[in-house]
């Protein structure tokens, strides 16, 4: 009797193990689902967007290459991100020594001030952009104005990434180069970041790739002569039914894979798991 | 003493250039924010006239709600979706249990306008699903699967169950597989010994992610206005058409502060849970 019980209790517990796989596959199901059907139907032969694609061909993206819209948003979206992930760093990895190296006062404030474009809602800070660029009129530096939007939500990730980095580093190396007349610059250049250099890398990827994927500043920020790839692909969207936007996609999706790739190099998947 | 003083004034001078920065970019808008959602182009001084019209308007109110029933909903479905998958990473071996995090993690990499596009050609109305239900004769006529709540839960669900996942992974990475261990040695099935040992010790993670998740619900907004389009607005989507349809940049501001509140309100409540498990949990 207790035998047969312990049959059934197993075939239980195998069905139970088995439900719970099946939902772990829906998932993966689930989050594979939309980027895969983009990219095959960005490959159709067709002039409609179609799933599954009529044909198979490149012909949308060579037509995409040769967009012109296509061009100018996409140099534009690298040159923001650029720049706006440099200016950044060289501004957030000086807090992050701040607030890793030393306790000062006021570092609860500073840790907000640092943080705080994390807190509030990133269209709450690009309506509140666009509010004050309409009021003193500058609206027609499109550019300026989304690299400025756009530095606002990367130093988080530079910030953040660095900091983690710089407060697992152990300070007495930075003690030894010190007694033996290292002056302070020598040592934040010699010592503190080549140690930290892991976590710039790895927040500079993430700040780059948020800074390339926003939509929640950009639209509030461009301008007819400086439109983001993302935005110009989210009002795209919107009217044409060719295969156009499949393509653009696929070609984000393309980038998102290198960086994902680039990110696994530095730092291995914990980067994403860490806070 | 004199090297506290000088500490402080190194920590200062490497925080100036964010501070400024941040000072002109985010406090100084946020600030002009406040001011011109208490403003009204006919009504001198402060006035709470746009938050009344928005309080009296069906459309603004619908669009709350809206926000709140998806963003329960988003949260509620990741967490349950969440620990299938936990599950699966704790018990898989390492080749498998690395897909499985690289499968979660890569969305997060995709811009939202892709995924939310992605859902358009998966849900539209000669999208994937309707074409094939019909070619199988199981519909005449597509269903309504896009430009509604349904599809902005979808895209949201899609958006931030890995944000789930990863928050349960946090916390669990700090457990000892040994305990799970210990239980299945001592005759636990691994069913139970998931209930009884990897669930409880997973709760500071299911916080943690589920006030992330839910923040992070309410202040989408690609993928609410690719999916829901104007006709099922979320207080993101309202701002927008405030500000890009109306024009009417006081009303915007309003419908802005109040996700502020929102925001400002969520993390106040996570600094305080957090230094509750502080102190419980030890350091």
């Amino acid at each position: 009797m207790g035998n047969s019980s312990a049959i059934s209790s197993s075939a239980m517990w195998n069905i139970g193990r088995y439900a719970i796989m099946c939902f772990a596959g829906f998932w993966c199901v689930f989050l594979v689902a939309p980027i895969f059907v983009v990219i095959v139907s960005a490959f159709t032969a067709g002039d409609y967007l179609t799933f599954p694609p009529s044909g198979w061909s490149i012909r949308w993206f060579i037509e995409v290459a040769n967009l012109s819209w296509f061009r100018s948003s996409f140099l534009t979206s690298i040159l923001i991100s650029t720049v706006s992930t440099a200016i950044a760093i060289l501004a957030g990895v000086l807090v992050a020594r701040a607030l890793a190296r030393y306790q000062p006062k006021g570092f609860v404030f500073i840790e907000f001030v640092a943080l705080s474009p994390l807190i509030l809602p990133a269209v709450v800070l690009g309506f509140a952009l666009f509010n004050v660029i309409n009021i003193l009129e500058i609206e027609q530096h499109a550019l300026a104005n989304l690299i400025a939007g756009h530095v606002l939500v990367t130093i988080p990730f530079i910030v953040r990434s660095v900091w983690s980095a710089m407060a697992g580093t152990d300070v007495s190396y930075e003690e030894a180069a010190q007694s033996m007349g290292a002056t302070p610059t020598v040592v934040f250049r010699k010592v503190v970041l080549p140690m930290a250099r892991p976590g710039i890398l790895a927040g500079s990827v993430l700040a780059f790739t948020y800074s390339f994927n926003d939509v929640s500043i950009s639209v509030f920020l461009a301008g007819s002569n400086a439109k983001p790839l993302a935005v110009e692909l989210m009002s795209n969207m919107e009217y044409s039914a060719d295969p156009v936007p499949a393509a653009v996609s696929t070609i984000m999706v393309a980038i998102a894979i290198g960086f994902f790739i680039l990110v696994e190099r530095i730092g291995g998947m914990k980067m994403f798991v860490g806070k | 003493m004199a090297k506290q003083r000088n500490s402080d004034m190194a920590a200062w001078i490497l925080s100036a250039p964010v501070i400024t920065l941040l000072v002109i970019l985010a406090i100084l808008p946020s600030i002009q924010l406040l001011i011109t959602g208490f403003q009204r182009a006919d009504i001198a001084g402060p006035t709470l006239n746009n938050f009344e019209q928005l309080v009296d308007s069906k459309f603004a109110v619908q669009a709350f709600w809206r926000t709140l029933r998806v963003s329960v909903l988003t949260t509620v479905i990741t967490v349950l979706g969440a620990y299938p998958m936990l599950y699966c990473l704790r018990r898989a071996g390492p080749r498998i249990s690395a897909l499985l995090l690289a499968i979660t993690i890569f969305p997060i990499m995709v811009s939202t306008v892709v995924r939310a596009f992605g859902w358009n050609v998966i849900l539209g109305p000669s999208g994937v699903i309707n074409k094939s239900l019909s070619s199988l004769g199981l519909i005449d006529a597509p269903l309504k699967l896009i430009f509604n709540e349904f599809a902005i839960v979808v895209g949201e669900t899609h958006l931030l169950f890995p944000y789930m996942v990863l928050a349960l992974v946090a916390v669990m990475q700090k457990v000892d597989p040994a305990l799970e261990e210990a239980s299945l040695s001592l005759g636990a099935n691994p069913l139970v010994t998931f209930m009884k040992v990897t669930l409880p010790s997973s709760y500071p993670g299911l916080l943690s992610g589920t006030l992330l998740v839910f923040s992070l619900a309410m202040t989408a907004f690609a993928t609410p206005l690719l999916l829901g389009g104007a006709r099922a607005p979320l207080l993101t989507t309202l701002l927008y058409s405030y500000a890009y349809t109306l024009y009417d940049w006081n009303r915007a501001a309003a419908v802005a502060l109040i996700l502020v509140a929102m925001a400002m309100a969520f993390y106040f409540l996570q600094r305080f849970i957090s230094n509750i498990q502080m102190r419980s949990y030890g350091k």
